[in-house]
């Protein structure tokens, strides 16, 4: 063993000839499909080769002798998992740290649990960002309205200027809820992002978490399904209830396991075990891959938090350099993004046409140009007042109303995000748009 | 098993009619010259098995032969290349494929009727939830009841405590003897148990029957039972066949129940988790719901359960696959039933002759899985004994096979503690079972008792 768990987790320098080369990073990702542009980690994240052979391992010891491998190899990996993401999230107690398949099931537990333990007879509520990921938001109408709750949402602005904004924005939606006086103008839960999806930034949870107990807010719920693996985490300082973090995403784990933090105190534990809605006789390989991750990570200078550093550096220029090549501009400040960043694009263009005629696989967000936006908060294409070579689309002064959401991760290289720059040209100068109805719904980001 | 192919064939030679049936349903794949699997096509399928563990516990766990393990990873594979591509343009159709495979497999009438999900369990949650529903929206009375049986399986019976008795339903246990000397003594169980939910007016909203039980493991005349419960007005039927594809016969139409819930990863050779889950089109499954919500929420319990977020989906996309697999067998699927209840029933009975002792239940009340005695000296005296000798078979012996304790009754006094659930599935051979009656043998001769391993 390497000096125990918390020294894998800190474990950080190592001699400069021993840090993963370009080479075998490339050797690492060689399954990933050699013609596409890959710029959406942020939907189903990656899993390096060795982690693959790490997962592949533990199913084939599971086939070999099954009722052996579950009742001796499996509770011991599950424990070191659970330990090393106790560590790495900086909980108190090993038993507020569960694995489950992934945030959408833990959104569907806590509600579950919300709406089990709701008294009948007084209503209750529950407030969400407006952003906040499609299934949560059908989740609350599974768990929350059945069950005679109300739903609040908050609005937040897009494109965001500033943490400020985002926080007075947060605490005055917070007392609109209140204001409306449903059970006595007492919120039940409330339900906030660390990294939004569509669109997506970096939202300062701590200081909306502290402005939700100032309000008496009964209980917070942290959907940080891109949290892991893009920004330092510590459950104690953010201090939510409830905290899920996926590990498919940006943690090089395969599908599919993420981190369920439900923190010790006057919660009672989760009544609904995960288990009653899986069985216990499964594949909990993924789950196991914790140590192995650990050890892919290692090989990068500064580790987990090397690779952080980085792709927000990389994610944050790349944006730059295609928001200017294009004349946008991007969704967020680069302090308020992680390795995700909005790129506002020229024009209105389908997700299925970049990937299939020019291999570039980026997720868009659709953003509604509403009649409240205000001319500085709406960005227009070609207006950024600085003299640069015309481009041939400059003549319409169009109102951007679609944006790329863009990845950075380990494997990801300049011509990536050049190719998706040379297509946007491209389809720009075929004078190529479409339709508002044409744009696919992308439930998946 | 090589003597059970010549059987077979000697059989249809001789023209034997004591095999009531051939396969009901059409081979889902026809080759003009069919040449069946030989042995050593098997063992190679099953060459990842620990070679030193003489493996009768299918029931528990299942198995996956190599082939469709490889599909498995080629799917796998697929969506790791890209992932969105996969999503969009691979996914549906694929689970769309498996569950028109397996309308097929339980001749169902209609895909819609046909979900896929993780295993039993969560099968049951799904039903339960819509009972629940029913109690706090004020569809059901309070106390109005639901039935299941004593031996239904542990997860089970703690989610039907989490959601009909927390939402003020009453429950109903069957109780069921075990040894069992014929189908009459559950039918007549049953029968009492009904009119005990009955009683007081009480309405009885769902029955959860298992069609094969885990421990002990008994074949349910579920026809039966079904028929009754729609006599006793008993409002929906939910059979838990956890062992039911691939072990017994499964025929929707015939069975008649509500819903129907079977894993396809114990005898239907895919690799954990898939199941089965059957709703019978009515107005009432509109309600039903995947606990965890995905975007797909009200679009149909099969495309919600096609997609609960990011997952390994794998396990059920290989359902063609498995198909392929099968009908390289002798009779496909039905023929492979046969074989594996044939010879399970003649190993019971070597077994139980060899130790003097007796099978749990006549043989036409087990499928692919059997209850033997064991000696009563080995001293089975509680649930950690039976844990413990399991162990120790495994660990000294090399024997995998799961042991039930039955507890004596009131007035009993010499009778057999402890029962071994010995399964057979393709893989097995006839030394494993003599591997498992000398084990036994050695125990008796060395004066083993399980008071022994608690100390």
């Amino acid at each position: 063993m390497d000096g125990g768990d918390e020294d894998q987790t800190k474990k950080k320098s190592r001699p400069i000839n021993s840090i993963i080369s370009w080479t075998e990073i490339r050797e690492e990702f060689s399954h990933h499909h050699p013609s596409v542009a890959r710029l959406n980690n942020g939907s189903f994240g990656c899993c390096p080769a060795s982690v693959l052979a790490a997962h592949r391992s533990f199913h084939l010891r599971f086939l070999r002798h099954p009722d052996a491998f579950n009742l001796h190899s499996l509770p011991f990996a599950l424990l070191r998992s659970r330990t090393l993401l106790k560590h790495l999230i900086h909980a108190d107690h090993l038993d507020e740290i569960a694995l489950v398949d992934n945030a959408t099931t833990a959104a569907a537990l806590v509600l579950h649990h919300i709406s089990q333990n709701a008294n009948a007879a007084a209503s209750f509520v529950v407030v969400v960002l407006h952003c906040a990921f499609q299934a949560v938001k059908k989740s609350l109408h599974a768990y929350v309205t059945r069950a005679g709750g109300s739903v609040f949402e908050i609005q937040l602005p897009f494109p965001v200027r500033s943490r400020r904004e985002i926080i007075a924005e947060f605490r005055k939606g917070l007392k609109r809820a209140k204001s409306l006086n449903l059970n006595g103008g007492k919120i039940r839960l409330a339900i906030i992002d660390h990294i939004t999806s569509m669109p997506s930034f970096l939202i300062p949870v701590r200081e909306l978490v502290e402005i939700c107990r100032k309000e008496g807010v009964e209980q917070v719920f942290v959907d940080a399904a891109h949290a892991l693996g893009t920004v330092p985490v510590d459950v104690k300082e953010i201090g939510a209830d409830f905290y899920v973090s996926n590990l498919h995403k940006w943690f090089f784990c395969p599908p599919s396991v993420a981190v369920l933090y439900s923190r010790r105190s006057k919660n009672a534990p989760l009544p609904i075990e995960s288990s009653m809605w899986t069985g216990t006789k499964r594949d909990y390989s993924a789950q196991l891959l914790v140590p192995a991750v650990m050890e892919f990570v290692n090989r990068f200078e500064g580790g987990i938090e090397g690779i952080m550093k980085r792709n927000h550096e990389n994610v944050v220029e790349m944006g730059k350099m295609l928001a200017e090549s294009w004349g946008t501009n991007l969704g967020s400040p680069p302090d308020m993004c992680a390795s995700m960043i909005m790129v506002g694009l020229p024009s209105r263009l389908l997700r299925t046409h970049l990937r299939e005629c020019f291999g570039v696989e980026v997720p868009i967000y659709h953003h509604p140009a509403t009649a409240t936006a205000t001319a500085t908060a709406t960005a227009r294409d070609g207006n950024d007042g600085e003299s640069r070579p015309p481009r041939p689309w400059d003549k319409e002064d169009g109102v951007i109303t679609g944006y790329a959401r863009i990845s950075h991760q380990v494997y990801n290289t300049v011509d990536d995000y050049h190719k998706f720059r040379d297509a946007i040209y491209k389809l720009l100068q075929e004078g190529k748009v479409c339709k508002q109805n044409a744009f696919e719904f992308d439930p998946m980001s | 098993m090589e003597n059970d192919h010549h059987q077979h064939h000697r059989h249809e030679l001789n023209g034997d009619s004591t095999k009531p049936h051939a396969p009901k349903k059409p081979r889902l794949s026809l080759s003009s010259s069919f040449s069946s699997i030989t042995e050593f096509e098997i063992r190679s399928e099953f060459s990842h098995h620990d070679p030193s563990i003489a493996r009768i516990n299918n029931g528990s766990f299942g198995c996956c032969p190599r082939s469709v393990t490889a599909a498995q990873m080629e799917w796998q594979t697929r969506f790791l290349a890209q992932p969105d591509a996969f999503y969009f343009n691979e996914l549906k159709k694929g689970i769309l494929h498996s569950r028109t495979i397996i309308k097929d497999l339980i001749n169902a009438d209609h895909v819609d009727e046909v979900s896929i999900v993780d295993n039993a369990t969560t099968a049951a949650a799904i039903i339960l939830q819509q009972i629940a529903w029913g109690f706090a929206g004020g569809k059901f009375r309070p106390g109005d009841a639901v039935l299941m049986l004593h031996y239904a399986y542990g997860s089970v019976k703690k989610s039907i405590e989490a959601y009909v008795t927390r939402a003020g339903g009453h429950v109903i246990e069957v109780p069921l003897p075990f040894p069992v000397n014929s189908e009459e003594e559950i039918i007549s169980e049953f029968k009492k148990a009904l009119e005990r939910g009955k009683a007081n007016g009480r309405k009885i909203r769902l029955a959860v029957i298992d069609h094969v039980t885990s421990m002990p493991c008994v074949v349910i005349p579920v026809k039966e039972l079904v028929k009754i419960c729609r006599e006793e007005g008993v409002e929906q039927v939910f059979i838990d066949a956890a062992h039911g594809i691939g072990c017994t016969k499964v025929d929707m139409k015939e069975i008649g129940a509500d819903y129907y819930a079977s894993n396809l990863h114990k005898w239907f050779f895919c690799p954990p988790s898939i199941a089965l889950l059957y709703c019978r089109k009515s107005p009432e499954i509109l309600d039903l719901h995947h606990p965890v919500v995905s975007h797909e929420y009200g679009n149909g319990l099969a495309i919600e359960s096609a997609w609960i977020g990011t997952r390994d989906y794998s396990p059920q996309l290989v359902v063609p696959s498995v198909v392929e697999f099968v009908n390289r067998f002798e009779g496909g699927i039905e023929g492979i039933k046969e074989r594996n209840h044939e010879q399970v029933v003649k190993m019971g009975e070597m077994l139980a002759n060899a130790w003097g002792t007796k099978l749990g239940c006549p043989p036409e009340m087990c499928a692919s899985m059997i209850m033997i005695g064991l000696p009563t000296c080995l001293g089975i005296s509680c649930e950690e004994d039976t844990m413990n000798l399991r162990t120790h078979l495994r660990e000294q012996f090399g024997v995998e096979v799961p042991i039930y304790f039955r507890a004596p009754k009131n007035g009993e006094t010499v009778s057999i503690t402890g029962y071994a659930r010995i399964s057979h599935q393709v893989y097995n051979k006839e030394e494993d079972y003599i591997k498992f009656r000398n084990a036994v043998k050695q125990l008796v001769s060395d004066g083993f008792t399980c008071t022994l391993l608690s100390q």
